[in-house]
C-alpha cells in the first residue's frame, strides 16, 4: 500500500501538470459553474470542503452560472481531479480582469467563510436515498448530521447553523397514507415508531408531538437559524404552527375527529410563509390543505407538471435571494412532490419568490425572513424524478452531476457560509 | 378557444387515416364499377386539393352512406383548420340519427381536438341521454380524453360510467389504459388482466402500455399477471413484459407451467416466435422443447437444435434430437444430421461426429458435407489434436481462408498464419475477437507460447488457458500487457482473485503505459470493492483516475468510488 501511495502522490502531481500544463502555478483556482463545469453538484462538495478545511473562499454571484473562487493548492486540485470537478486557473492579473467585468455588470462577489454546520431532520436508521437534500449532500461529499424528534425537543437544533426538512407529515397524519398502505410493512413500522417516540417524549398521540416539533423548529429560525424545506414538509410544518390551538389531525391519528371550524382558528400570525389556506377536512382526500397547486395524489384536482422559471435579481443589492437562484439553467422542469408548489393566494407579502411558473396560480421556490433567520421553501421531492412513486428506486446523481433543479438546493446549503455583508439599501 | 388542428391535429389524424381511407375506398366504385361520388371527393382530398373536397364530399352527403363522407369531410376540415364547419353538419345530422354512435364519436372528437371543453361535455351529456344503458359514450369520451393526455377527465368519465351502469367490468380496457396513464400499474395490471381474458387481441396493448412500469413496481405486476387460476392471455402479457424488460427467463417462466394443451401449445409457439426475434435462443429452445413433450416433431426439434446451437448449449441439441436417432429417412437426415454433427464438433467429440457423418452423411448434399467435414476439423481443434484438425481441413473442397485454419495455425503458434486466416472472419464470438486483438498488439511471427494459450481455451480448459496467457507474456513483449490482462480476467473469472490481484499489480507495475493497464486497475477496484475491501478499492481507483486522467475509463472509475464511499446507492 506504501508503494501505492507513493504511486499517487506521484500520479496527482503528474495530473496536474496534465491538466493544467499553461499555468504550473497560479494563484486562484476558478471554478466555473457555467456549462464548461463538468460536475456542478460536487463543484459544491469541493467549496464546501475547501472552507472546512480553513480555506475562504468567494462566490461570484451571475458570474459564468454562479462560480466559485479557492485558493489554488494542491490538496484542493486533487479533490477537484478525483470529483471530475473542472477548475481554472488565475493569476492575479486574469483575477483583476474577471472582478473587472463583474463590476461593470449585475454581478458581484460574496465572500464565504465557514462551512456551515447541517442537520436533516429524519428518523433514525433510514438509508440517505429517499431526500433529496440527504442524496445531494451525500454526493457532494457534504457532512451532515441527523437529528430526529426527541433531538429537536431537547434543544439540539441551537448546534447547527442550517436544518432541512424533508417529506414529515407534521400535522402528525403520516402523509394521510394510512387508509391506502396501513398493513404494508414499512408504514406499518413508521406509524410504531412514531407512536413510541410520542409516547417516550410525553405526548398522547403523534399529532401533539409534531405539533411541538414544529414550534421548535419554528423558534429555531426565529433565533437566527437557516431553514430549508422541500416537499410535504413546507406545508405541513406551516399547518402544524397554525394550528397550535385547534386539531386538524383525522381520528386515526389521535382518537378524536378534526374540528370542524378548524380553518377559523388557524393563527397565521405564528408561521413563516403562509397565510390564509385552508385544511382539507377529509380524511378520505390525500391533501392537506390549498396550499399545495398542484395536489398530486387527488385524481381529480391533479395538476399536470410545467417548467419554472428562476426569478433574476440585483446581484448588488439582493445578494441572498441571487445567491439562492445561481444555476446554468434559468427554466427548469417541474416536480411533483407531496407539496409540489405553493399556491400564490396563501403567500404571504414579505415572501421573495424565487421561481415561478408563467402564468400559473402557484409558484415554486420561495424565501423569506423570520425573527433573526431565514426560511427557504422548494416545492416537489425529487428534482431528477418528477413523478416519483412509493417505492420508486432511488436516484443515482451520479447520473445527473449537472442537474440544475440539485444545484437549488445545494445552494441553500452554502449561503449560510457567506459572510454578511452591510445592506446597501 | 380552438388550437391550431393544422398541426397537433393533423398528426393525431394521420392514427386515424388509414384505416378510416379503407372503410372509404371499400365503398368507392358501384356495382357497376363506376366511381361514386366520394371517390371523386377522396381522389380530390389524395391530391391536395382540400377546398374542393370538402365541395365533393358535402355533394356525396346526398347521394352516398353517410358515415364514409362525414369522416372525409373531418379529414379535410382538420386540414384546412376549419374543423369548427362539421359542427353544424353534425347537429343536424345527429338530429335525424340521434343515436348513431359513430356520429357522437366524430363529434366529441371534433369538440376535444378544438378544446372546446364545455361543448364537449354538452355532447357527452346528449349522447348518453340518447342512449341511456349504453356504455359507448362513456368508453369513447374516455379514450379521447386519455389520448389527448387528460388521465383525470377520464377517470372522472369512467367513474361516472360506472356509477351509471352500475357495473364496474364494462371499461376494462379504458380503466387499465387510466390506470396505467395515472402509474397505478399494479392496478392497471388488474385491469389488463380482466380485458385480456374478454378480448384477447388487447394483448399487445396490454404489454405496451405496461412496458414503461418502473423497476419498483414491476414485481406487483408480475404477481397480479400470474396470480392463480392461470390465464393464459395475462400469462401471455407478463411472457411479452418479462421479454422487452430484458428478463428472457422470467419470461419463459411465466408460461412454463401452463397447463398442457392446445392453449398452453400456441402460447409457447408464439413465445418462441417472440423470443427468437429477440435472440434470445435458450428460451426459444425451451418453449419449443415444452411443444415437443406434448407433440414430438422432427421440424420443430431441428429449430429448437439451431436455437439451442446459437444460444450457445451445444449439449441440450443432443438431447432434442436423440428421439429420431433410429430415423434414417433422407428428409430427417436432411434436416438433423448438420445440427448433431456441429454440437459434437463444438462438445469437442469430433470421433463421434466423425462416426455419425460417415454413417449418414451420403444423404446431404456436397456443400453441406463439406461445410460439417469443416466442423469437424473444428472438433479436432477443440479436442486438441491439431493434426487431424488440418488433415480434417485438407479433405474440405471449401476455401482455407477461413476461422478455422486460422485457428489451427494460431494454436500451433503460427501467429503470421493467424493473421491470414481469422483476417476475413465475420464472425464476433469473444474467443475470435480476442485473437484479433491479441494478434494486432504483437509483430511477432510465432509464438508457440500464445499457440498453447488458445490451444487451451479452445479445449475449454480456462485454468491452463489463464496460466499460458501470464506465461506467453514473458516471451512475447511487445504484447505482454494483453496477454497478462487476459490471463486476469480468465484467473478472476475462475474466481481465483488472488492470483488476479497478482496479475493486475505485475500489468500496473510494470507496463504502467499500456492500454490495457488502466482497465486492469478498474478491475482490481471491482474485485476489492466485492471482495469488501473498500479502503484498498478507494485507493486504486483515485490512483486510476489521478494516473491516467485522460482514459475513457475515468467515468466509471468516478461512479466506482462514489460507491465505495456510499456517495450514491449501490446498484440493485
Amino acid at each position: 500500500m506504501n508503494r501505492l501511495r507513493t504511486l499517487s502522490r506521484r500520479a496527482a502531481v503528474l495530473a496536474a501538470l496534465l491538466l493544467f500544463p499553461a499555468v504550473l502555478q497560479a494563484q486562484h483556482l476558478l471554478v466555473p459553474m457555467d456549462d464548461a463545469q463538468r460536475n456542478h453538484l460536487k463543484a459544491y462538495g469541493l467549496m464546501y470542503n475547501a472552507l472546512k478545511d480553513g480555506n475562504r473562499g468567494e462566490w461570484f454571484l451571475n458570474y459564468r452560472g454562479g462560480s466559485f473562487l479557492l485558493p489554488d493548492a494542491p490538496a484542493l486540485r486533487r479533490r477537484a481531479a478525483l470529483d471530475g470537478v473542472t477548475v481554472e486557473p488565475l493569476d492575479n492579473a486574469a483575477l483583476g480582469a474577471v472582478r473587472g467585468e463583474m463590476a461593470g455588470g449585475n454581478m458581484d462577489a460574496v465572500a464565504l467563510e465557514k462551512a456551515p454546520k447541517i442537520a436533516i431532520y429524519t428518523p433514525p436508521s433510514t438509508p440517505p436515498w429517499d431526500d433529496a437534500v440527504t442524496l445531494a449532500l451525500q454526493y457532494a461529499g457534504i457532512e451532515y448530521t441527523t437529528v430526529w424528534d426527541d433531538e429537536v425537543i431537547r434543544g439540539d437544533l441551537a448546534k447547527y447553523d442550517w436544518l432541512h426538512l424533508h417529506h414529515e407529515d407534521f400535522t402528525g397524519q403520516l402523509n394521510k397514507l394510512y387508509l391506502q398502505f396501513r398493513d404494508t410493512p414499512w408504514f406499518v413500522e413508521q406509524r410504531s415508531r412514531s407512536i413510541a417516540t410520542a409516547e417516550e417524549l410525553g405526548y398522547p398521540d403523534i399529532p401533539a408531538l409534531k405539533k411541538a416539533v414544529a414550534d421548535r423548529i419554528r423558534q429555531y429560525v426565529e433565533n437566527g437559524g437557516f431553514l430549508f424545506a422541500m416537499c410535504g414538509a413546507t406545508e405541513t410544518l406551516e399547518l402544524a404552527i397554525a394550528a397550535h390551538a385547534t386539531d386538524i389531525a383525522a381520528s386515526y391519528a389521535d382518537g378524536t375527529p378534526m374540528d370542524p371550524g378548524a380553518n377559523a382558528r388557524l393563527d397565521w400570525q405564528r408561521t413563516m410563509a403562509f397565510q390564509d389556506a385552508h385544511v382539507e377536512m377529509s380524511p378520505f382526500t390525500n391533501a392537506m390543505s390549498d396550499i399545495d397547486g398542484h395536489q398530486v395524489n387527488v385524481p381529480s384536482r391533479r395538476q399536470p407538471l410545467g417548467q419554472f422559471t428562476l426569478f433574476s435579481f440585483s446581484a448588488k443589492f439582493d445578494p441572498v435571494a441571487t445567491m439562492l437562484v445561481q444555476n446554468h439553467r434559468n427554466v427548469i422542469p417541474d416536480f411533483y412532490g407531496v407539496t409540489t408548489s405553493f399556491a400564490k393566494a396563501t403567500l404571504k407579502p414579505g415572501d421573495t419568490v424565487l421561481a415561478y411558473e408563467d402564468g400559473a396560480p402557484w409558484v415554486k421556490y420561495i424565501h423569506g425572513d423570520y425573527g433573526k433567520g431565514s426560511w427557504t421553501f422548494l416545492g416537489g421531492h425529487d428534482p431528477e424524478d418528477p413523478q416519483h412513486n412509493i417505492g420508486a428506486a432511488p436516484t443515482d446523481l451520479s447520473l445527473h452531476p449537472s442537474s440544475p433543479g440539485y444545484r437549488l438546493i445545494l445552494n441553500n446549503v452554502l449561503f449560510p457560509a457567506a459572510k454578511k455583508k452591510p445592506l446597501k439599501t | 378557444m380552438g388550437r391550431s388542428p393544422s398541426a397537433g391535429g393533423a398528426r393525431r389524424f394521420g392514427r386515424w387515416l388509414l384505416p378510416l381511407l379503407l372503410v372509404v375506398t371499400t365503398s368507392a366504385v358501384d356495382a357497376q364499377g363506376t366511381l361514386t361520388m366520394p371517390a371523386k371527393a377522396l381522389q380530390l382530398e389524395q391530391e391536395g386539393k382540400w377546398r374542393e373536397a370538402v365541395t365533393a364530399y358535402r355533394a356525396a352527403l346526398r347521394e352516398a352512406s353517410l358515415l364514409p363522407v362525414v369522416l372525409g369531410l373531418e379529414r379535410v376540415y382538420s386540414q384546412l383548420g376549419w374543423s369548427d364547419s362539421l359542427l353544424p353538419l353534425l347537429d343536424s345530422l345527429l338530429l335525424r340519427h340521434p343515436q348513431d354512435a359513430q356520429l357522437r364519436t366524430v363529434q366529441l372528437r371534433t369538440l376535444t381536438w378544438m378544446d372546446r371543453d364545455v361543448d364537449a361535455r354538452g355532447a357527452f351529456a346528449a349522447w348518453r341521454a340518447a342512449a341511456p344503458r349504453d356504455p359507448t359514450p362513456f368508453r369513447e369520451y374516455a379514450r379521447l380524453l386519455l389520448g389527448d393526455g387528460r388521465a383525470t377527465a377520464a377517470d372522472t368519465v369512467l367513474r361516472e360510467g360506472q356509477r351509471t351502469l352500475g357495473n364496474a367490468r364494462d371499461f376494462p380496457v379504458e380503466m387499465a389504459q387510466l390506470r396505467s396513464a395515472l402509474g397505478l400499474w399494479a392496478a392497471s395490471a388488474a385491469s389488463w388482466r380482466e380485458a385480456v381474458e374478454q378480448v384477447q387481441f388487447m394483448e399487445p396493448s396490454a404489454a405496451f402500455s405496461l412496458l414503461p412500469a418502473p423497476d419498483s413496481v414491476r414485481d406487483a405486476i408480475r404477481d397480479t399477471l400470474a396470480a392463480p387460476p392461470v390465464s393464459i392471455p395475462a400469462r401471455r402479457v407478463l411472457a411479452s413484459l418479462e421479454l422487452r424488460w430484458r428478463s428472457a427467463r422470467d419470461a419463459w417462466r411465466a408460461l412454463s407451467d401452463l397447463p398442457a394443451g392446445d392453449a398452453a401449445e400456441v402460447a409457447w409457439l408464439a413465445f418462441a416466435d417472440e423470443a427468437e426475434q429477440q435472440q434470445q435462443w435458450l428460451v426459444a429452445r425451451d418453449a419449443l422443447r415444452a411443444v415437443l413433450e406434448l407433440k414430438p416433431d422432427r421440424d420443430l426439434a431441428a429449430r429448437a437444435a439451431s436455437d439451442a446451437m446459437s444460444g450457445g448449449d451445444p449439449a441440450s441439441v443432443l438431447a432434442l434430437v436423440a428421439p429420431f436417432d433410429s430415423d434414417s429417412d433422407s428428409a430427417t437426415v436432411e434436416r438433423l444430421l448438420p445440427v448433431r454433427v456441429r454440437a459434437l464438433a463444438e462438445l469437442g467429440r469430433p470421433v463421434e461426429a466423425a462416426r455419425a457423418l460417415d454413417e449418414r452423411g451420403a444423404a446431404l448434399a456436397p456443400t453441406v458435407r463439406a461445410q460439417l467435414t469443416r466442423s469437424l476439423a473444428w472438433g479436432w481443434v477443440r479436442a486438441g489434436d491439431l493434426q487431424r484438425a488440418a488433415a480434417a481441413l485438407a479433405e474440405s473442397p471449401m476455401s482455407d481462408d477461413d476461422r478455422i485454419t486460422g485457428w489451427i495455425a494460431l494454436s500451433q503458434g503460427d501467429l503470421e498464419g493467424a493473421r491470414r486466416g481469422l483476417r476475413r472472419s465475420l464472425e464476433t464470438s469473444p474467443d475470435i475477437v480476442l485473437a484479433q486483438a491479441l494478434l494486432a498488439r504483437t509483430s511477432a511471427l510465432t509464438a508457440p507460447s500464445i499457440g498453447r494459450a488458445f490451444l487451451a481455451l479452445a479445449q475449454r480448459d480456462s485454468l491452463g488457458a489463464a496460466r499460458a496467457f501470464r506465461a506467453a507474456a514473458d516471451s512475447v513483449r511487445d504484447a505482454a500487457a494483453p496477454l497478462l490482462g487476459t490471463s486476469a480476467r480468465l484467473f478472476a473469472a475462475l474466481g481465483d482473485t488472488e492470483t488476479a490481484i497478482a496479475v493486475w499489480s505485475r500489468m500496473v507495475d510494470r507496463y504502467p503505459s499500456a492500454p490495457e493497464t488502466t482497465e486492469a486497475e478498474l478491475e482490481w477496484s471491482r474485485t476489492l470493492l466485492a471482495r469488501g475491501d473498500r479502503a484498498s478499492a478507494v485507493e486504486h481507483l483515485e490512483h486510476l483516475i489521478l494516473t491516467w486522467p485522460a482514459s475513457a475509463l475515468v467515468p466509471q472509475a468516478r461512479q466506482a468510488l462514489d460507491r465505495a464511499r456510499e456517495r450514491i446507492p449501490s446498484s440493485p
